[in-house]
């Protein structure tokens, strides 16, 4: 089992060089370092950070469809601070809190009532958004200080955010695969009834996986707002979207207790090729938008394949999440 | 004591209804204007098509899927009967053509969710992603000077000079649904998937081919609330059903139909459809800003999915205490 996992990640590297090096021949400009990290990294980075904790939430079975709205929320709370009390710390704070109360809200509601995440997320999404947009009455909101640091400070010739990402990525690699609290994350996707009865405090680990997630979220808002130095409540449109894809494309499975933070990484490292490198071959933001679309669904099917064959090729006592799924 | 209880509790589409009236009462007393004939005759304008697009949703949902493209495909449609519109071509002409291609969009999603076993919401929130991608690159932001026979339905279909044609249709469409619920077999193969996939198929029912064909039904119906919300004027947008899938669900939700499928009813949408097309009228006689309404409506879903959450614990300890005095 191990050893197939790897093979994964192998793959996934050499289609991120394949798309690389094709991408970066047919247009020799996106070679150039000075591209390669302040556009291509640096614009991936708010996507890259919320994709780790949401693949955490994904090994548990579950999905939070409410991380751009969360992501806006936060930024749109922090400049309004900043704009009425110029105190550039009480902004930051204020920011955070609103990704902690979001994350905490949606873990709530899956943990304590039991609604599905999917659909949770789904009407928070709506409802974190509807704030987002109320309190802002549909007007723009602009940077505070924290976030322009953020958003666009260089440690000599890179951005911040590449490397707060770095740091991060790393912590929740080793989260993922050397704590106890990792581990527990798997054994609650593949049986989350089991693993209660086994002694894991289940609501306590999803908790945490929900929580993390709104703050990143809120981090990555301020991340975002600096670097556009202004933001409407539409923002967040379409994030849900695109790091969902990443988790997939990185191996996780959509249905729980399969999954690995390297593979997610190096997805979102493809997403940033693709996306970056369709920008410097000229092809228009729609079709862009339809790669996004067809690539999820290509890396869903290609995994389902291959998990039905590893289901009947083996034991097939799986079956029954994937029926549910019908 | 379990008697009493029964005889208490109001059945959930009665409360709903009540709810409804109570605010619309209310709304009546606090703004004069919005019992107005006009006012209610635009509510009565939307209600129509959330209800038609919202019975659609409910029976894709009885099967415990859902179909989050909705929004999408309504776009999709409605560029398609402007451009047939554009031609001078009759609604009898452009709405059959919505529906085909409402059913088949739908279809499409349908078959990935049955074949490739993806989760229905990721796979419509894909699917989403792909139509509103494509639209773009086909139209440049908008049709417009559509002519007066595109129009006919908002404009000149008045039952009794006043009352839209579209309500007519959607309570058309209301009553067959309802009677289908009632008496065909077809609705309680979706009660019996939605319930439980594994024991559906092992009483005989052909789960993948019950599910497509409701959504194709979904998508069919889909195209008759399409060609109301496109017809509404002489400018059709490519991203004009765009979060409107939103609305549906809630709708759907607020009616008291489970998330997870398998138990809800009809006319439970229909109040649900009825609460959710007062919301936007309602916050504007209210005085507040429209930019609330999206918050409101996701507040709506959660608090209605809470209670229907915390009703189903509910059942299940009575269950669970009834198994017990059992033994």
């Amino acid at each position: 089992m191990k050893t197939k996992k790897f093979n994964f990640n192998i793959a996934l590297g050499v289609l991120f060089l394949v798309l690389f090096l094709g991408i970066g021949l047919k247009a020799p400009n996106f070679f150039k370092p000075n591209y390669l990290i302040s556009v291509m990294l640096r614009n991936i980075m708010e996507l890259g950070m919320i994709a780790l904790p949401v693949t955490l939430i994904t090994i548990t079975g579950g999905i939070d469809l409410s991380l751009g709205s969360i992501a806006t929320l936060a930024g749109i709370m922090g400049g309004m601070v900043y704009a009425s009390t110029s105190n550039g710390f009480l902004a930051v704070v204020c920011a955070m809190l609103a990704g902690l109360a979001c994350g905490w809200f949606n873990s709530f509601l899956v943990t304590r009532l039991n609604i599905p995440a999917m659909v949770t997320t789904l009407a928070t999404m709506y409802l974190f958004q509807g704030i987002a947009r109320g309190i802002t009455q549909g007007n723009s909101v602009y940077a505070f200080p924290a976030a322009e640091w953020l958003g666009n400070f260089q440690v000599g010739p890179i951005p911040v955010q590449i490397i707060l990402y770095i740091l991060f990525a790393a912590a929740f690699v080793l989260l993922l695969s050397r704590t106890y609290y990792g581990k527990y994350l798997y054994a609650i996707g593949l049986n989350e009834t089991a693993s209660r009865f086994s002694g894991i405090n289940t609501v306590r680990c999803k908790n945490i996986a929900y929580i993390a997630s709104g703050l990143m979220s809120a981090f990555a808002g301020m991340i975002m707002l600096g670097r556009f130095s202004s933001m409407k409540y539409t923002a967040g449109d379409g994030m849900n979207l695109k790091v969902v894809t990443m988790i997939v494309l990185g191996g996780t499975s959509i249905n729980g207790g399969v999954g690995t933070m390297t593979g997610t990484i190096i997805a979102t490292m493809i997403i940033a090729v693709l996306n970056s490198g369709l920008t410097v071959l000229n092809i228009p933001i729609d079709v862009q938008t339809i790669v996004q679309g067809t690539v999820l669904l290509i890396s869903l099917v290609a995994y389902a394949v291959i998990e039905k064959r590893n289901t009947t090729n083996g034991k097939k006592d799986k079956s029954p999440k994937t029926v549910k799924a019908a | 004591m379990n008697n009493k209880r029964a005889k208490k509790a109001l059945p959930s589409e009665m409360a709903l209804g009540l709810f409804v009236a109570v605010i619309f009462a209310v709304l009546c007393l606090v703004a004069g204007d919005f019992g107005s004939l006009n006012n209610i005759m635009s509510i009565l304008n939307h209600f129509s098509y959330i209800l038609i697009a919202s019975i659609g949703m409910n029976i894709i949902m009885l099967t415990g899927n859902i179909d989050v493209s909705f929004g999408g495909v309504i776009s999709v449609m409605a560029i398609l009967m402007a451009f047939i519109g554009k031609t001078g071509a009759p609604i009898y002409v452009f709405m059959p053509a919505a529906m085909l291609c409402g059913a088949i969009l739908c279809t499409f999603n349908a078959l990935l969710i049955t074949k490739l076993r993806i989760p229905a919401i990721v796979a419509t929130l894909a699917t989403t992603q792909i139509y509103a991608g494509v639209l773009p690159l086909l139209v440049e932001g908008s049709i417009y000077d559509l002519p007066a026979s595109f129009t006919w339905l908002a404009f000149e279909a008045k039952i009794f000079k006043y009352v839209p044609l579209s309500v007519l249709l959607a309570l058309v469409i209301l009553a067959i649904a309802l009677l289908m619920m009632k008496y065909s077999r077809y609705f309680k193969k979706l009660y019996a998937i939605g319930n439980n996939v594994k024991s559906a198929r092992l009483a005989g029912i052909d789960v993948d081919k019950t599910v497509i064909v409701t959504y194709a039904i979904g998508g069919l119906v889909l195209g008759i609330a399409a060609t109301i919300i496109a017809t509404a004027g002489q400018r059709v947008t490519t991203t004009m059903g765009a979060g409107m899938e939103m609305t549906f669900i809630a709708a759907v939700v607020v009616g008291g139909t489970s998330v997870t499928g398998g138990s809800g009813s009809i006319l439970g949408t229909a109040l649900g459809a009825l609460l959710l097309s007062i919301i936007s009228p309602a916050l504007y006689y209210l005085g507040i800003s429209d930019s609330w309404s999206t918050a409101v409506m996701g507040a709506i879903i959660i608090i209605a999915v809470s209670v229907g959450a915390v009703k189903g614990v509910r059942h299940k300890a009575a269950d669970a205490e009834k198994e017990e005095a059992k033994a």
